[in-house]
């Protein structure tokens, strides 16, 4: 009994140490993923880094555009040009890393053949640097906006940057669902480029509020947690704006079913998703 | 040494389940080059994706005392889009070396010049695996595991491979899969036959050759 106690305690070191070894060969592979990753998507190009603004910025002055011809200058209090980039970024955030992480373990086959690297590594490469490179873009467009003499006062930074977080985890476990299945069944890749993308920008309120839709269409309208998620984000933005809609235990609970549903599915399909069937 | 205790691995085609290996246990010996043979077809590049870790076995385990390479081939786990040396930073990374050593040593070792910097998917094969191999040995691993590559490349690079490959003899392992005697003739200590999912290591070369050729003509 003595010495089982005692070589229990011998080995929790160990276990330690393993565990502190283990955690530092995935940090060290997610690290040269994501280097690796910033090289292919933005190296082969000469803009480079350049082409990561490109579409947001098209579709930030598409949209003001469009509603200035309008005559809407402002959406009730909250000026045009804010209001779309608080709309279309943090979304952006959302499909591009759900788009980024289903295509990570098709395209990254090969890279599967060195033992230390795994499905879960070459997923969330993808992920972080998408997150992180859209970040900056959304703070550099606030910026440009800024000089270019409109009102960029934020009221709550860290509840923006929460919601953009948010958004991330939101797309991580959709990602994961769609990166697992994928390489599967190839035709999915469809179903999210066309049904879930559409839909999804049109009815998540990046061109209007939760208050200034009829009554029925918003009772729809708010089953979709991105919804949820930007009118919050605004909410963080202005101080003139502040959702009566929104419910933050519906957007966690979203976030974590699909967080769920995303590292469930990946831990039953990795083995088949890596071989092909 | 590496240790192959009851591996099993089984894959599903549409003719139905394919039993690859069955329940396979051996014990490879360190400082020696192990020769795997096996007809088309019989799972050698599954055997040596498994003791790899590069795929999961169905069952059983492998238990290792040192530092084994990615299975080296022709296809090797490289990215076409990027370059040789991108390529072998990625891979100095993910094994936590010296970028820059490992850098240097594989530009000097490929001999490919100018092409180091140019996107691999405009190599040839033979370009390919001098690149793949001159990475592995950059990366001092204690064992090697090779997938039927070692014949490419011209006459002078392969004794230069061959030369290098037997410096590391004292300290390293390789281990072959092939299914051409003349390659694991040329290149191994000792030989073992994969055939319907089990794996016979012969204590002489000679020995596995003649039961080699028996299976061949057996299947012909």
């Amino acid at each position: 009994m003595k010495s089982d106690v005692k070589s229990t305690l011998a080995t929790i070191p160990s276990f330690y140490a393993s565990v502190l070894q283990a955690l530092s060969t995935q940090g060290r592979v997610i690290n040269a993923l994501v280097l690796r990753e910033t090289k292919t998507r933005y190296g082969e190009h000469k803009l480079g880094f350049v082409w990561a603004f490109i579409e947001p910025t098209i579709m930030v002055t598409v949209f003001v555009a469009f509603f200035s011809m309008m005559q809407q200058d402002s959406q009730g209090a909250m000026p045009l040009v804010t209001f779309m980039i608080t709309g279309i970024l943090p979304f952006t955030i959302f499909r591009e890393v759900m788009v980024q992480m289903q295509g990570a373990i098709a395209q990254n086959r090969t890279l599967l053949g060195f033992p230390q690297v795994t499905t879960f590594d070459v997923i969330v490469a993808r992920g972080l640097l998408e997150f992180s490179v859209l970040s900056v873009v959304f703070v550099v467009m606030l910026f440009m906006v800024h000089i270019l003499g409109y009102r960029v006062e934020v009221e709550d930074p860290l509840m923006l940057l929460w919601i953009c977080v948010l958004m991330a985890l939101f797309g991580t476990g959709i990602g994961f669902f769609f990166a697992s299945i994928t390489p599967l069944i190839p035709s999915v890749r469809q179903i999210t480029t066309v049904a879930l993308g559409r839909p999804l920008f049109l009815s998540s309120g990046l061109f209007y509020t939760a208050e200034s839709l009829p009554g029925f269409i918003r009772d729809w309208l708010l089953y979709n947690p991105l919804l949820h998620m930007i009118e919050f984000g605004r909410s963080a933005f202005y101080y003139e704006f502040e959702s009566t809609y929104a419910s933050w235990s519906y957007v966690y609970s979203w976030v974590v079913c699909s967080l769920a549903l995303g590292m469930t599915t990946h831990q039953a399909m990795r083995r088949r998703a890596i071989v092909g069937i | 040494m590496i240790k192959l205790s009851n591996i099993s691995k089984r894959y599903r085609t549409s003719a139905g389940v394919r039993l690859v290996l069955d329940d396979v246990s051996m014990t490879f010996p360190s400082g020696k080059s192990i020769g795997i043979l096996g007809l088309n077809g019989a799972g050698k590049s599954t055997l040596i994706r498994i003791i790899g870790d590069a795929e999961p076995a169905d069952a059983g385990r492998v238990s290792c005392d040192g530092r084994i390479s990615w299975p080296l081939g022709y296809a090797g786990g490289f990215q076409s889009s990027l370059t040789a040396r991108e390529n072998a930073r990625f891979v100095a990374r993910i094994y936590g070396e010296d970028p820059h050593y490992i850098e240097d040593f594989t530009y000097e070792f490929s001999e490919l010049g100018s092409y180091f910097d140019v996107p691999l998917r405009s190599y040839s094969a033979g370009m390919r695996s001098r690149f793949a191999f001159s990475v592995s040995l950059a990366c001092n691993f204690d064992y090697y595991l090779v997938d039927e590559a070692l014949e490419t490349g011209d006459a002078r690079y392969k004794e230069k491979f061959r030369r290098a490959f037997e410096e590391r003899r004292a300290n390293a392992s390789v281990i072959l899969v092939s299914h051409n005697e003349q390659t694991v003739r040329r290149n191994c200590d000792m030989a073992a036959i994969l055939h319907e999912g089990s794996l016979q290591l012969y204590d002489s070369i000679k020995e596995a050759m003649q039961n080699y050729q028996i299976l061949q003509t057996r299947t012909h």
